[in-house]
């Protein structure tokens, strides 16, 4: 029914040339309805406008928009006319002006039906009494002026404006924002119920989660005027498969119930033209990222992502390890044909109690140990002992026992610089400003005095920080940290995570965080994995685990703790 | 484990015993060419007749494995060659040698063992003491100056000063002894500042390990116990403290028997006490090969066996260990 | 580390200082040997057995050799037998040590093994079996004494690296592509160091001992005049008891002997002490 192809809108001012919408394309067939979700700026109520048609005169549009077969872009203004609100009507974002405050309710529903029906006007008052009470409100709002209004009730009325028609396509423009949170159900529950009644084609537009996925059954999310990813709603939300979208979900407190809320880091440099508009946040940027603009493709069969590398991409994979170890004549089976993966940017907790074979699995996995038989890889190659660890952007492991995993005896400086010394990366210089940049991002001093320092004078907490920088200094794109504050007092423990995660957001690396901890895990997983006695009885989204353990002994782990 | 020890010893053994064969082998020069020239102190002259003998016994006609092979028939048999110096077999000469040297070592073992042993505990009983740091600095240095030193230092101003002992030999040379007793007390007589170096040196070693064992074992809390029982010193001293004492003390003390050895070795030579010591200098003293090897080839093994005797045995000892 | 070395010394007992100040002199008389001495060492310039006196300040032999001579050039024996076997069986030591304690598997083993059959091995029958063979020079004693010696010191050093080796933060070197050498200079050497150190003060001491010993049985070098070959000739001389000779000839080069090696053991026990103190 409404098909846009190829739309592009460029505004152009103060020479400078701001590409609003780029190249968007969709489908939309009746009855369904579509969410559009993005940050401010990202383009979506540009979009919307472009689509009725009401764009400043100053827009270039290229592009079709298509509704019934006809080209809506090649109308004239006034054939257009023909085609607003009687077919595509638009709910506009709630503002004190969205409409005129001299003008009662009733009149400006009823100038809607005057113009593009054939509805008398007397007759139209009754219709608008019957447009309001399908919004829930009383007749009595019909002589009210806006500004008597409460948001609310607003916005129903702009609902209820919006449906005046009978539209065959409606479009909603932040339906809930600035609402209390009983108004906003009212308005999701009104539209849910208007949009399945009546079988229009819906556009919702919003920055909002939660209204996304209650109104629509597909969704794309805008960043800067470009889809980046495109499906249904339900399997976005499950498994997003770019990051820009992996990094709304996770701000979103109505889909975190347990994790903390982190944002998408803001910008360090500027997007090029030519490359991806995502790449100064994106987390697993490449330099391709910088030169060429990815095209959405599909990645499966619901599901377009537009990404270089093909949307979030999965960093390691391990399937069928095993090892075993020989104590004394006895067999112990730390690790019993261990699967796991680890995408870009994702946070695994991997739960288990002591002798469970976590550790084990760990070393193996960043190439510390040799399984006994399996297959590990790292970015589709084959994890061949130190080879990650001994490069730039590779694995990184900080340990459990602060006072062993750094020589005592060195300088701070001396310890965090030794893995570009044993490299022979960069020089002099260069490494005791990457180590003054590493101390800083783990907050510690960077003076000379603090580096000159020996690490047997600092505390456990400062020396696990120190051991945090070490591993940061080769810019990491996998952190395995394994325990890392079980042997701290709770106040250190609590202020080492959240560095830690707070790292993880900025610089974007992905974490395996090893704990015995379910409400550690808790704060911080995206993943979980559940080991026990070398075996990995469940895994997960970490909410679903939390929500609805499958194994026996994930029941038993959860319900203890809650 | 005690498989894989004794596999070390007999490693041991074999590479003492092969180091032995090849020795002459190897070694620069011919050994003839030395006897017969200047170099050595006294010069000795040999005839073809013993050359050639000399030369049947080294097989050095033959080819190196069956060299080997019939070296090791003559070992196994304890046939340890032909001293042409002294014109009998080495087997015997070292035989009579033996009581000599071995009296000695047992000797000073048991009186140093015994003294120092006594003066370490009583040492670490009375920790801190005046006395304790006083006997401890005079034992550290004692122990670290080697033993023939301490035996030319007795012997100047025991025997040349004092005249009290006689300056060398075992025994009245030619002496007609009227009795058994009066044998012994000539042999006593000559054995006692030998013994009493050996001893003295001893003593030093036994005392420090004696003294560190009981150190240890006195923080132990079954010593508490004792004290708390209202037990008498002499008691908790020996039969509580020492007794666990004794098997690291004891097995220390077997351990340094190598030094042991060569001390009495070196101290022999200072008193002329006829022993394998000064039977070893006269050997090298006139190059004589065959005889050097045997002496070196008995105390040698002699040391590894003690040693092996004292690693195996000890795990028996010890009653916590099952 | 090295550079600790003189706050160390420092914290020495009397004993110890006075102990370093006399092994200091004595490789100074060593060195400048022939400065020191009026009359040569090897060539008679005096009545023979001539007590002390104003010519010849410590007698002479019974060859009228000048004994203060004799002993100034016997201290190069000692010294250099004593320092060379050190520097050679502490450093073979050392890296036999680390290389097994490190690499362990075959290695290990093989070192392992030498150790243990060194360690029983008397050394005294040894090095007079040798010397009787090869002959006495001071190239064969230092070469014998440091075969015979290298393994105590790479045994404890084995062991201390063992132990090191377990430790996370070599793990993490390792992980961070470091080898052997890297590992072993930065992260093992300033650990070991107080043990080779007080090694080789010990492997002195031991060094001179014996090869004092061995020129006592008349296997040392003959061809220099070494303290224990004074000693030799001293107490082989015909009827030494029986007159006042003993007084001189052979108080001295025992006094020498006796006063170098309490000395050397003096200063390696203070180390001891205060190392030990501080790797606690």
């Amino acid at each position: 029914m409404l098909k846009v192809e190829i739309l592009s809108v460029t505004y152009s001012g103060d020479g400078q040339e701001t590409h609003a919408v780029s190249e968007v394309s969709f489908i939309l067939e009746q009855g369904q309805s579509m969410g559009i979700i993005g940050e401010s700026g990202s383009g979506k109520t540009t979009l919307g406008l472009a689509i009725m048609g009401i764009l400043r005169p100053t827009a270039k549009i290229t592009g079709t928009i298509e509704y019934n077969k006809i080209n809506l872009r090649e109308l004239s203004q006034r054939q257009l006319d023909m085609y607003r609100w009687k077919h595509i009507a638009m709910v506009f974002q709630n503002g004190l002006d969205i409409l005129n405050p001299l003008m009662t309710v009733n009149e400006q529903i009823k100038e809607c039906i005057i113009r593009h029906t054939k509805i008398k006007s007397h007759d139209a008052d009754s219709r608008v009494k019957e447009l309001l009470g399908q919004v829930g409100l009383g007749t009595s709002v019909a002589d009210s002026l806006p500004h008597q209004l409460s948001g609310g009730m607003r916005q129903k009325v702009l609902i209820a404006m919006a449906l005046a028609c009978d539209p065959k396509v409606l479009i909603v423009d932040e339906p809930t924002s600035s609402l209390d949170a009983v108004s906003k159900e009212e308005i999701i529950e009104l539209l849910a119920y208007l949009q399945h009644q009546k079988r229009f084609v819906m556009i919702v537009i919003s920055h909002d989660f939660s209204v996304i996925t209650r109104l629509t059954d597909k969704m794309c999310v805008m960043y800067r005027g470009h889809i980046l990813e495109e499906g249904l709603t339900r399997d976005i939300l499950e498994n997003p498969l770019h990051p820009y979208t992996r990094g709304l979900i996770n701000s979103s407190p109505s889909l975190n119930p347990y994790q903390d809320l982190w944002g998408i880091p803001r910008a360090s440099e500027a997007a090029t033209e030519e490359g991806c508009s995502f790449y100064p946040r994106c987390n697993q940027k490449e330099d391709i990222c910088k030169s060429q603009k990815p095209k959405l493709k599909y990645a499966s069969l619901e599901r377009k992502v537009a990404c270089n590398q093909g949307g979030i991409i999965t960093l390691l994979k391990a399937r069928g390890i095993n090892k075993t170890y020989s104590f004394k004549g006895n067999k112990i089976c730390a690790c019993k044909d261990c699967h796991m993966s680890i995408r870009a940017g994702e946070i695994i907790a991997l739960i288990g109690q002591s002798g469970s074979g976590k550790t084990t699995l760990a070393s193996i996995l960043s190439g510390y140990l040799e399984p006994e038989s399996g297959n590990i890889e790292f970015l589709g190659q084959t994890i061949k002992q130190h080879e990650f660890t001994s490069q730039l952007r590779g694995i990184q492991m900080v340990f459990q026992d602060p006072f062993s995993s750094i020589n005592e005896q060195f300088t701070v400086l001396q310890a965090v610089k030794e893995p570009l010394d044993i490299l022979k990366l960069y020089n002099t210089d260069e490494r005791t400003a990457m180590v003054k940049q590493a101390l800083a991002d783990v907050e510690l001093a960077c003076d000379n005095t603090f580096l000159n320092r020996r690490c047997f004078t600092l505390s456990g907490g400062q020396r696990q920080r120190v051991a945090i920088a070490r591993s940061l200094v080769l810019k990491p794109r996998l952190l395995i940290a394994d325990e890392i504050s079980s042997m701290l007092d709770p106040s250190t423990q609590a202020n080492i995570l959240r560095l830690l995660k707070g790292l993880q957001n900025a610089l974007g690396f992905a974490m395996i965080y090893i704990t015995h901890d379910l409400d550690i895990a808790r704060k911080i997983a995206d993943k979980l994995y559940i080991m026990h006695k070398g075996e990995i009885v469940e895994t997960g989204p970490a909410r679903k685990v939390f929500d609805n353990p499958k194994s026996e002994y994930a029941r038993k782990l959860i319900s203890k703790n809650s | 484990m005690r498989h894989q020890k004794a596999l070390k010893y007999f490693a041991t053994f074999f590479c003492i015993i092969t180091l032995n064969f090849f020795l002459p082998r190897i070694m620069p020069g011919d050994p003839f060419y030395f006897l017969s020239s200047e170099q050595g102190e006294v010069a000795v002259t040999y005839s073809q007749e013993e050359i050639d003998r000399f030369k049947a016994y080294y097989g050095l006609d033959k080819s190196m494995l069956a060299q080997y092979g019939s070296y090791l028939k003559g070992i196994i048999k304890g046939d340890l060659g032909y001293s042409i110096y002294f014109g009998s077999d080495v087997k015997t000469i070292i035989k009579n040698r033996i009581p000599w040297s071995v009296s000695l070592v047992l000797l000073s073992v048991i009186i140093g063992g015994g003294v120092g042993t006594l003066l370490g505990c009583l040492s670490a009983w009375y920790r801190g003491n005046a006395s304790d740091k006083f006997l401890y600095s005079i034992m550290v240095v004692i122990s670290e100056i080697p033993a023939f030193l301490i035996g030319i230092f007795f012997l100047f101003y025991l025997a040349a000063r004092q005249g009290i002992f006689p300056l060398s030999g075992g025994a009245k040379p030619f002496a007609d002894y009227a009795s058994w007793i009066d044998v012994l007390l000539d042999i006593a007589r000559h054995g006692f500042l030998p013994t009493l170096t050996l001893s003295v040196v001893q003593m030093s070693g036994f005392y420090l390990i004696a003294r560190n064992s009981m150190i240890t074992i006195m923080s132990k809390d079954y010593i508490i116990t004792a004290k708390a029982k209202g037990l008498g010193t002499r008691r908790i001293l020996f039969r509580h403290a020492l007794s666990n004492a004794a098997l690291p003390i004891a097995t220390q003390a077997f351990y340094s028997l190598g030094q042991a050895v060569g001390g009495t070795l070196l101290v022999e030579n200072v008193f002329k006490y006829p022993g394998l010591g000064s039977l070893m200098r006269q050997a090298v003293m006139v190059r004589d090969y065959p005889l050097i090897q045997g002496i070196f080839l008995t105390v040698t093994l002699f040391v590894i066996i003690m040693n092996a005797a004292v690693d195996i045995l000890y795990k028996r000892l010890d009653p916590r260990i099952t | 580390m090295v550079i600790k070395m003189p706050k160390i010394v420092k914290q020495f007992s009397i004993a110890g200082k006075f102990s370093l100040v006399f092994i200091v002199l004595v490789c100074f008389i060593a060195i400048f040997a022939p400065m020191l001495t009026k009359y040569p060492w090897n060539q008679p310039t005096g009545a023979s057995l001539e007590p002390p006196g104003k010519a010849h300040i410590l007698g002479t032999d019974d060859l009228g050799i000048d004994l203060w001579a004799q002993i100034c050039h016997g201290a190069r024996n000692s010294i250099v037998v004593g320092i060379g076997t050190a520097v050679i069986a502490c450093f073979l030591g050392t890296l036999l040590g680390v290389v097994s304690g490190y690499y362990q598997g075959v290695a290990d083993l093989v070192i392992t093994a030498l150790i243990d059959i060194l360690t029983s091995i008397p050394s005294l029958p040894i090095m007079v079996v040798t010397g009787a063979f090869f002959g006495p020079s001071i190239k064969n004693i230092i070469l014998i004494l440091s075969i015979l010696s290298w393994a105590v010191p790479a045994r404890i050093i084995r062991s201390k690296i063992i132990s090191a080796k377990q430790e996370t933060y070599i793990k993490v070197a390792e992980g961070y592509g470091a080898g052997f050498f890297y590992i072993t200079y930065r992260h093992f050497l300033p650990q070991i160091f107080p043990i080779s150190l007080i090694s080789f003060i010990k492997l002195i001491s031991r060094a001179i001992v014996s090869e004092a010993s061995l020129s006592f049985l008349g296997l040392g070098d003959p061809t220099s005049k070494s303290w224990g070959l004074i000693l030799n000739y001293a107490l082989n001389f015909p009827g030494i008891y029986f007159t006042d000779y003993w007084k001189w000839w052979i108080i001295y080069p025992l006094l020498c002997i006796i006063l170098l090696v309490l000395a050397t053991a003096t200063v390696g026990r203070e180390f001891e002490k205060i190392l030990d103190a501080k790797i606690d």
